[in-house]
């Protein structure tokens, strides 16, 4: 029942995707300065929105893991926070290569660059916390941390208005954008939603196995994902102008990479899991 | 608050002291730790007096906060040698107690280092601030709490995990940063005279506030995960 519906999931999910991201590569309007440089807006801000709602969800599972103590919140915690770190992990990759074109600099310690810096360093402690702490203790301390942790994000909000910022304003909900433009978009933050919660439940799934037959050995998926995407960056040492779509490229290669790179090495945790299970069952 | 939980407190707080001033082990190794620091800064940069009064605040902070660090993690790690951990979790003394304790205790110690390095500072970088002293007195104030409460709650955390030691300085970072990067402005702010940091101080307050809270409510449950 429950593999036939992430079946289902999953097709919703392809589809939705296959649509949104054709719709932006090729029947976006172009972009008046940017050209196809701006197109890697469908990768950055859907990233985003899904991370942000991949640590919320995080957060919930911690409070409802200390009141209840179940292991499902606590799966539901680490999916949460490891999904949430790779889609942050593509905002981070996609905004530096749009800010070479737009801003000729990969970085500048502007307020939204550094909050958004600030949320991946933060679960990726808690990502290191879970991963080197006594098994008995594990949940419990890594539920405090996520507590501590989601505190502290309004907190960086705050602190960050007194950074100059050099971030394009929110034109979402305003008349800023495009109408054409703007649904474009709205597909895309579905689809990547969508796969957010397909990547979430994946890795919900893999991490109840890996409690049913108590293994230890669940390693973060993050780095991996990160060393893949690194090369895409690298390309961006080379001197000298590059055309706006070859800026877009590589954006959308770094995304996939990173995504289709987690994916499969989920998909490797899971065959070993099932390997170990079926010995232990049989 | 049940009125023994003040009076554990105390007690805590006279035991870390007194052990403290025996052995005078966490001072003496965060003071070197906090001397290296600012001198490894200044072969670094190598700072103009103008360059110096702008990078201060940052160099500063910087010190303590490393050298909080290994004050913090030989807080606990004192606890555990004799399993004066495990005594007190079953001990029926509440929990809030020992961590207040331990938050006191570390403040102090903390106060008093910045207090010692204080003229080092002003000897080695020319520093005077221009601004009001009191501005001063209580940004370091709330600065150091913000950091030490943290810290403490982070550093029993991490004693709890594999790689001790390395996992303090994982966890309290990034939480902190937030605070560091205040408290660094508001003291550049008094040392340079330009603007009053009202709105830091009012922002360390807050984060004080939360964290506090948050770290006293938490503390039960980290000490006794099992």
């Amino acid at each position: 029942m429950k593999s036939k519906l992430f079946l289902l999931w999953s097709l919703i999910t392809v589809v939705l995707l296959a649509y949104a991201v054709y719709e932006a590569a090729f029947h976006a309007p172009m972009e008046r300065t940017m050209f196809e440089a701006q197109r890697i807006f469908y990768y950055h801000v859907p990233a985003a929105a899904a991370s942000f709602a991949l640590f919320i969800v995080n957060c919930i599972a911690s409070i409802w893991f200390l009141w209840k103590r179940s292991p499902a919140a606590d799966a539901l915690a680490v999916a949460g926070a490891e999904v949430g770190v790779v889609f942050c992990g593509v905002v981070l990759i996609t905004g530096p290569i749009w800010a070479k074109y737009a801003w000729g600099t990969f970085w500048v310690w502007d307020a939204r660059l550094t909050t958004t810096l600030l949320l991946w360093l933060l679960y990726m402690s808690y990502l290191i916390l879970r991963k080197s702490s006594d098994a008995g203790s594990t949940s419990v301390l890594a539920a405090a941390l996520a507590i501590i942790s989601s505190l502290d994000i309004p907190i960086v909000y705050m602190s960050n208005r007194w950074f100059r910022t050099n971030h394009p304003q929110p034109v979402i909900f305003n008349d800023g954008l495009d109408p054409k433009m703007k649904l474009i978009l709205m597909w895309n933050v579905f689809a990547f939603m969508a796969l957010g919660i397909l990547i979430a439940w994946f890795r919900y799934d893999l991490e109840r196995l890996a409690q049913s037959i108590n293994s230890a050995y669940i390693r973060k998926a993050a780095h991996a994902g990160f060393a893949v995407a690194l090369p895409a960056v690298f390309l961006f040492q080379v001197q000298g102008h590059w055309p706006p779509i070859r800026y877009f490229h590589a954006g959308a290669l770094a995304s996939w990479i990173i995504y289709l790179g987690y994916i499969a090495i989920l998909m490797a945790k899971f065959g070993r899991l099932r390997k170990e299970e079926r010995e232990l069952h049989g | 608050m049940s009125p023994g939980i003040l009076n554990l407190t105390a007690v805590n707080v006279r035991k870390d002291l007194r052990l403290e001033w025996r052995s005078k082990d966490v001072l003496n190794s965060m003071f070197f730790f906090c001397l290296l620091v600012v001198v490894i800064f200044s072969f670094a940069f190598d700072p103009s007096v103008d360059e110096s009064r702008q990078m201060a605040g940052g160099l500063v902070w910087t010190a303590f906060l490393f050298s909080t660090i290994t004050a913090l993690n030989q807080s606990w790690a004192r606890e555990l040698r004799n399993g004066v951990l495990d005594a007190y979790r079953v001990s029926p003394a509440p929990a809030e107690a020992l961590f207040l304790g331990k938050v006191l205790g570390n403040f102090i110690l903390v106060l008093l280092l910045e207090c010692l390095m204080a003229p080092l500072f002003v000897l080695f970088y020319n520093l005077q601030p221009v601004g009001p002293f009191w501005q001063l007195a209580v940004v370091f104030l709330l600065g150091t709490w913000a950091l030490v409460v943290n810290g403490t709650f982070f550093a029993v955390m991490s004693i709890r995990t594999r790689n001790r030691e390395l996992m303090l300085p994982l966890l309290l970072l990034p939480v902190s940063i937030p605070a560091v990067a205040s408290m660094v402005l508001a003291t550049t702010q008094v040392l340079t005279g330009e603007t009053a940091p009202f709105l830091q101080i009012k922002f360390l307050a807050v984060y004080c506030l939360v964290f506090t809270t948050a770290c006293f409510l938490l503390f039960d449950t980290v000490l006794n995960a099992e």
